[in-house]
């Protein structure tokens, strides 16, 4: 198996060609996946490509009507940065601690797919358009198109991730909930991120996304739509048919964290608290 | 003329220099010139025979290490002797060891013990409790007759699951061969247990065999007997191989295979008279033992005896039993049955007394212990309590009162609970003068630098600080002039082990009194020697089979307050406050005690409402870090703790027990506080976000 | 193995190891630095921490292939400092060092936390502790040494 180290995000383009290599940015998931006994050389099944000192790929850039993040930016950068939005921040803080969150980037979590990954939640709820590259070519998709299901995703062994873009929106509010076993340092059992923008008693932006409770992310944009440019009290009054709405889709999993009965109830309260509390500004 | 501080004012601690700066070794920090790995083969399922074992072609240098090449007993001796040092025919428990693959190469090692093939017969396991290892009885009074007269019964069911002790170091030895004997040296509590344990299996003499303790990452009761398991398997290494060798336990292999806090399940009922009196009460508890018995016949001693907590009730009948299931044996854990049990009776008193419509807290009063009670076990409170007025302390720093009436309001979802206990310190019974028989040395040498020689460990409780003040305090010497090396079996007397929270109160006790020998004899510039040896106090009697007497010699006590949050949408727990007040008689060092304090509350609070293990089919759910949580920086408690002097006469400068004593109380505290936020009735814990949903919506 | 050439304490320094060895381990068994410890192995528990260009890293979960080119300080470098002589001296005044196998990580946190908030308030230093468990001491007299530690080191960060 060969490991190699690229200089630059060119060469590492260049070797991913071959079709064989694995990325590992902070190796956050990676490192603890193929774990060996201590003082043994992790176990990995294909051949690595040590990105994590690309810093041309640690950025984040104000475009105007969107925020770059380049690939390898980690969540401590991350939140000390002023354009990153707050509701991005306040899921980013409750990651693990600081020392994980120096070397975990939202283009690992991406790549890692776990239905449970935080940062993922919040690109779903942010409309993240991810710039995925291979040697000559060069693709945007948006992240719901990227995650297919656990750990899977459309990225070819030749791919990687080089930029996600947020588009800019304003919200009146917005949430980030996440239960874990504790209050840092957990993965979680279960976790929602909400935004809206109210506008003169009129709900213009509507977005939930939850974590944890089936394969991917859910995010029904479709629900979000339908009420969309209702007043607040109407789209308060519809909360029962919003919950059903998401019945089919919150399918949760007993686990060695949690189980199903607890999860769903969770995130169908987390649905509704939202909800009820929409108008309630930060 | 200067005035001598008193003993509680904190100093220095002595060790926290080499640890801070990295330089302490630490087993796992520890080479040895050509040592070889050893890796164990385990069980992967919950029982059965062993009907054939296929070994992977074997380099030059690789070796295993298996029941045949025990040269005496296949068995770790501890309290009871069950517990084999490899499984031979059978296998009892997912991840019970079988052989040690060893070799200089740790890849290779892991590869030859992935391709070990071991063939079994299933058996069917058992995982409830239904087989009965160990059962015992005691009783007061006369409780038919008590439930006869009763003009109400009341009976409950508590149950609590496993707690790990989650040290952050791993188990771990390095052994090698040293004029023909066995060297080990290790992260342990308890020397002794190890060098006699090794003795035993390897039919060797005193002289064979040495121990030395490395610094330990953290214990908890963890690291009390499992370590005489692994040093048993390594020292039968050592003998085949002749090699040194370094046999550290990866942190999932630690999680899955070695001993943990019981899970229990106790009945109580209670007999009350027409004037709302507990006149008597029959209680039994369960205790899930594991795949063997080990030390758990003593931890469901200790957790019987704690029945009746800091309550006097005259009439009672306590059974108990260890039941043996198919799953990973369970052992000390700081408490040792008595969180259990606390958690029980805190909670039935509570729930009797709302049952009846009467205010808890003047129910509880109203049959707290006083001096001259009678224990559960017929023996005697004989020195003075103090609880009266550690729970008016509790009470005004906490605003209990106040609190306690706002929070009845449930849309609130807050809500503080108080518990208050006691704890036996050192053995239960006879334990001390029969068992342990504690031996103490302090050596002067020519220089007049005093040596203190004992087998106590510190595992960062504090002994290597505490005896160093304790003895120079007594012999008026700078604390420079008294040292307290890693204690090593070559050098130490048996002092016992570093458990039951003996260590300042009898080790402790011995030294001063070792210490007050040598003042009074004291000749300068000469080798001196002063050797003291447990005396048990006249007044205690004990008789083992009827377990009727003073199971302690003292108690100490204490009250614990926590205020909590719960999250209507989440159900998630809060802990936003916990209060405790000790009395342990005297604190050695303040500061030390206070750590004691701040650390034993967040295991004892955690084990009620966080720490979360389950197995599936004999197969541990939670099996490292991430998976079992354990409380980080953000997840504690704003903590206030007091301690209340109340000197015990026999203890040095007046010093009781205090380790265990800081947890045992946690779990109820947080739990009554739950349950006033939901206004239902805690009967398990941990008290998670899941059971509490549970509850709101079926009562 | 591969050449990895990146600064240790000070020092520039090459190893020729696997890309894919844990830097814990590189530091441990090849170097001799143990003071970095393995608590869990899976960046749970910190004790492995070290400062990767002055932030807190779990080295644990580092491949040396992630620090070609890094600035690494570890407890053994650190020790040498002013700073960290402020930091010992109040984990040791503060009560704040038990079994001590996550002090080293500890101190590195709070070095890393000061580093960037040279006056931090309770609730911060609960943030940046978060992922270094401690089992012994319930976190508080952890907490009083760094604020110790800030006041009396004020102007060193």
């Amino acid at each position: 198996m060969k490991h190699v180290i690229p200089k630059t995000y060119k060469e590492a383009l260049e070797h991913l060609s071959e079709g064989t290599y694995k990325v590992l940015a902070g190796g956050t998931d990676l490192m603890v996946k193929n774990r060996s006994w201590s003082e043994t050389p992790a176990r990995f099944k294909q051949d690595m490509l040590y990105i994590h000192n690309l810093d041309e790929l640690r950025y984040v850039e104000d475009k105007g009507d969107h925020l770059a993040i380049g690939a390898l930016t980690d969540y401590e950068t991350l939140l000390r940065h002023e354009a990153v939005p707050k509701v991005l921040k306040d899921c980013l803080i409750e990651i693990a601690g600081p020392a994980i969150r120096k070397v975990g980037t939202l283009a690992g979590n991406i790549g890692n797919a776990s239905p449970a990954a935080d940062g993922v939640l919040l690109l779903y709820l942010l409309d993240a358009q991810l710039v995925i590259e291979r040697k000559g070519a060069r693709r945007e998709a948006l992240i719901d198109d990227v995650i297919t299901g656990p750990g899977k995703t459309t990225l070819s062994n030749e791919e990687m991730i080089k930029e996600i873009r947020l588009p800019k929106s304003t919200f009146t509010k917005t949430q980030f909930l996440k239960v874990g076993g504790r209050k840092a340092d957990a993965i979680s059992k279960v976790a929602f991120a909400g935004a809206v923008r109210i506008e003169d008693g009129i709900v213009k932006d509507l977005r939930m996304a939850i974590g944890a409770v089936n394969v991917t992310v859910v995010r029904l944009r479709e629900v979000e739509k339908l009420h969309t440019g209702e007043t607040i009290s109407a789209v308060q009054d519809s909360i029962v048919s919003i919950k059903n709405a998401y019945v089919p889709h919150i399918k949760p999993i007993d686990d060695q964290r949690s189980n199903r009965v607890y999860r769903k109830r969770v995130a169908f309260n987390m649905i509704e608290d939202f909800i009820m509390n929409m108008h309630i500004q930060d | 003329m200067k005035t001598k501080k008193d003993i509680s004012e904190s100093i220095r601690k002595v060790d926290s220099e080499e640890k801070i700066s990295g330089r302490a070794p630490y087993t796992s920090d520890i080479s040895v010139e050509g040592m070889l790995y050893a890796k164990t083969v385990r069980s992967p399922i919950a029982r059965g025979v062993i009907k054939n074992v296929k070994l992977p072609d074997m380099p030059e240098g690789y070796y295993t290490v298996d029941a045949s090449d025990i040269p005496s007993r296949n068995v770790v001796s501890m309290i009871y002797e069950d517990w084999p040092v490899f499984a031979e025919k059978e296998v009892n428990f997912i991840g019970e060891p079988i052989m040690l693959i060893v070799g200089p190469d740790k890849e290779t090692v892991m590869n030859l013990a992935d391709n070990v093939e071991i063939d079994y017969e299933e058996k069917n396991p058992v995982f409830d409790f239904s087989n009965s290892g160990v059962r015992l009885h005691f009783d007061k009074g006369d409780v038919v007759n008590a439930f006869e007269r009763a003009a109400k019964t009341i009976e409950y069911e508590y149950e609590t699951g496993y707690q790990e002790q989650a040290y952050i170091e791993p188990q771990g030895f390095v052994g090698y061969i040293e004029d023909g004997g066995y060297t080990l040296v290790g992260s342990i509590q308890c020397p002794y247990y190890v060098k006699n344990a090794v003795m035993d299996t390897m039919g060797e003499d005193e002289d064979k065999v040495r121990v030395i303790q490395a610094p330990v990452g953290g214990a908890f009761g963890g690291k009390e007997e499992f370590p005489s398991v692994t040093a048993c398997q390594l020292a039968v290494a050592l003998k085949k191989i002749q090699k040194p060798i370094k046999f550290i336990y990866e942190r999932e292999e630690d999680m899955e295979t070695t001993t943990k806090r019981h899970p229990s399940k106790t009945k109580m009922e209670a007999a009350l008279d027409e004037h709302n009196n507990i006149i008597g009460m029959r209680s039994r508890i369960g205790l899930d033992g594991g795949a063997y018995i080990g030390l758990s016949g003593v931890v469901l001693s200790r957790g019987m005896l704690a029945v009746t907590n800091a309550y006097t009730i005259d009439n009672l009948d306590v059974h108990g039993d260890v039941f043996l299931t198919n799953t990973v044996p369970n052992g000390a854990f700081r408490g040792f049955g008595a969180p259990q049990m606390i958690f029980a009776i805190e909670m039935f008193i509570h729930h009797i007394a709302k049952d009846i419509g009467e205010d808890p807290y003047v129910f509880r009063k109203r049959h707290m212990v006083k001096q001259g009670d009678k224990t559960s076990t017929s023996g005697t409170f004989r020195d003075p309590i103090i609880l009266d007025d550690m729970i008016q302390k509790a009470v005004e720093i906490s605003n209990y009162h106040d609190k306690a009436k706002a929070y009845e309001d449930r849309d609130t979802y807050k809500g503080i609970g108080m518990s208050w206990f006691l704890h036996g310190c050192g053995f239960t019974g006879s334990g001390e003068s029969d068992i342990i028989k504690a031996n103490v040395k302090l050596r002067k040498d020519d220089e007049d630098n005093v040596h203190i020689l004992v087998a106590a460990v510190d595992m960062g409780q504090g002994p290597k600080t505490t005896f160093r003040k304790l003895v120079a305090d007594i012999l008026d010497v700078p604390i420079e002039q008294v040292t307290f090396n890693y204690p090593d079996t070559r050098y130490v007397p048996d002092s016992g082990p570093t458990v039951a929270s003996r260590t300042m109160m009898v080790v402790g006790g011995l030294l001063a009194r070792a210490a007050k020998t040598l003042k009074e004899d004291w000749k300068e510039g000469e080798e001196q020697t002063v050797v003291k040896q447990y005396e048990q106090p006249d007044y205690v009697e004990w008789d083992q089979d009827t377990m009727r007497g003073d199971a302690y010699p003292a108690y100490s006590w204490g009250v614990n307050v926590v205020e909590v949050e719960v999250s209507k949408v989440t159900y998630e727990v809060t802990v936003t406050n916990a209060w405790s007040i000790y009395d342990l008689g005297k604190a050695i060092d303040e500061r030390i005690v206070m750590g004691q304090a701040d650390g034993g509350q967040a295991q004892g609070i955690a084990y009620g409402y966080l720490e979360v293990m389950n197995h599936e089919n004999g197969k541990l759910k939670q099996k490292n870090m991430t998976d079992y949580i354990i409380p980080t920086s953000v997840d504690v408690p704003k903590m206030e703790n007091h301690i209340m002097d109340n000197p015990y006469p026999l203890g040095p400068y007046g010093a009781k027990g205090v380790g265990e004593l800081t947890l045992v109380g946690g779990a109820p505290a947080v739990a009554l506080a739950i349950e006033q936020a939901i206004g239902r009735k805690v009967r398990k814990i941990p008290a998670t976000p899941e059971s509490i949903m549970e509850l709101i919506d079926n009562g | 193995m591969a050449k990895v050439t990146f600064t240790l304490n000070g020092e520039s320094i090459t190893v020729d190891e696997p890309l894919n060895m844990r830097f814990l381990d590189i530091l441990r068994m090849k170097l001799g630095l143990t003071g970095s410890k393995e608590g869990c192995g899976e960046g749970e528990c910190g004790a492995c921490a070290v400062l990767i260009d002055g932030q807190l890293v779990n080295s644990c979960l580092l491949p040396l292939g992630s620090v070609e080119g890094r600035n690494v300080m570890t407890i053994e470098g650190y020790r040498k400092t002013k700073r960290y002589k402020i930091l010992e001296d109040a984990f040791i005044e503060e009560g704040a060092v038990q079994c001590g196998i996550c002090t080293p990580g500890m101190v590195m946190a709070s070095e890393s936390l000061l580093n960037q908030n040279p006056k931090p308030s309770e609730k911060e230093i609960r943030i940046a502790l978060a992922g270094n468990l401690c089992r012994c001491t319930g976190y508080e007299m952890i907490f009083k040494a760094v604020k110790r530690a800030a006041k009396e080191g004020e102007g060193l960060w």
